[in-house]
């Protein structure tokens, strides 16, 4: 553009267009990084070697929290639809058109089912009060593998992911790990964050 | 990097004269700064908010008991997780087991004797069996470990009221070692 003579020492670049491609970026980024739903209960993971990315499509998570309560986590608002309409049916559970929608938008939950219809009415302040008990998944009571059963025959590629707390007791995971065992599902991903691997051997 | 503003114009339009036109231009590089910065961050969290998973397959419970392989006593290997991350292992010699107690601890704990044991018996097959007492990150690091040992065979099982009386046992020649 223009004949250079012969210049100062303050140089000063263009910026705009740069701030400009920087912008442009970090919209990107924002508006791609998903919103991490707050969870209802503590899941600390442990940490493994395995470098295994988790899918995002088709995983159906159950997690431990920290004092042992099972909770379940359906990602698609589709899903969640035709699970409650499902289980109410199977269960007779009664719920109104407003807390089913109420369901369709809670991802993670972890109520006995006697406590769904109650649970499903909070409003959301009261629900971030309430403590959740966990599903059960007694030897008599197993309401996991009814949420499951269900859950799988609505989209058959489902595949469990269990997201425990390191402290959770084993005992709960064994009985997780039993029931699904019953329903003869008996590939399990468990959500562990990153360790680096050991050098030598 | 077409234009090349410097502070003070040379031949620039307006600039170098003697009253000081105020210019329009604004220094964008904090801006830029702040850009990058915040750009670097998103990217950070993005890529490391995958979660990692581990695979974990565990055996057909309609499985007809003839069908399942033969493992041979001196193959096996017998891991029994406890409370307080403790480890206890045994192999087994015509019936009689020969206990021992370990830990998690990355180079004399059960990594070694893993390591040692894989080493030294073809086709060694572990077994896992946790007590109800123990955690479920001893679960998790016990698996960590096969793989870290390359241990192909393995397998998480039930575990038994033998089992259960070894470790009780173990406790307490522990405890009983202990106050001597």
């Amino acid at each position: 553009m223009g004949q250079v003579k012969s210049k100062k020492a303050g140089v000063m670049l263009d910026m705009t267009a740069m701030c400009d491609v920087a912008f442009l970026l970090l919209t990107f980024f924002i508006l791609t990084a998903k919103m991490k739903t707050p969870e209802p209960a503590k899941f600390d993971v442990p940490s493994s070697i395995s470098d295994t990315k988790l899918p995002d499509d088709n995983v159906l998570r159950i997690s431990i929290s920290d004092k042992g309560a099972v909770f379940l986590t359906v990602a698609e608002q589709g899903i969640r639809r035709e699970l409650i309409q499902e289980i109410d049916k199977m269960y007779k559970l009664g719920l109104t058109d407003k807390q089913k929608q109420k369901f369709e938008l809670t991802e993670t939950f972890g109520v006995p089912m006697n406590e769904l219809k109650f649970f499903l009415g909070l409003t959301d302040e009261q629900k971030a009060d309430y403590k959740q008990k966990g599903i059960l998944v007694d030897s008599i009571n197993n309401e996991l593998k009814g949420w499951v059963r269900v859950a799988k025959t609505i989209n058959p590629q489902y595949r469990i992911a269990l997201k425990g707390d390191g402290t959770s007791d084993y005992a709960v995971f064994k009985r997780v790990i039993a029931s699904f065992q019953e329903m003869n599902l008996n590939k399990f991903s468990l959500i562990t964050s990153m360790e680096a691997k050991p050098s030598g051997e | 990097m077409s234009e090349i503003a410097s502070a003070e114009g040379g031949k620039g339009k307006g600039a170098g004269k003697g009253r000081k036109k105020s210019s329009t231009r604004v220094d964008m590089t904090p801006m830029v700064d702040l850009g990058f910065l915040l750009i670097t961050f998103f990217m950070l969290t993005t890529t490391l908010s995958k979660q990692q998973i581990m695979q974990l397959n565990m055996p057909d419970k309609k499985d007809i008991p003839q069908d399942r392989p033969e493992v041979k006593e001196s193959q096996a290997v017998t891991l029994l997780l406890g409370e307080n991350d403790k480890v206890f292992w045994y192999t087994t010699k015509d019936g009689v087991p020969d206990f021992h107690e370990t830990d998690f601890n990355p180079t004399v704990g059960i990594r070694q004797i893993l390591l040692d044991k894989n080493k030294t018996v073809k086709d060694l097959v572990v077994v896992i069996k946790a007590l109800d007492k123990s955690k479920y990150a001893n679960v998790v690091d016990i698996i960590d470990e096969m793989h870290i040992t390359n241990t192909e065979r393995y397998a998480l099982v039930d575990i038994t009221k033998e089992d259960e009386t070894l470790v009780k046992k173990q406790l307490e020649s522990d405890a009983a070692g202990a106050t001597n």
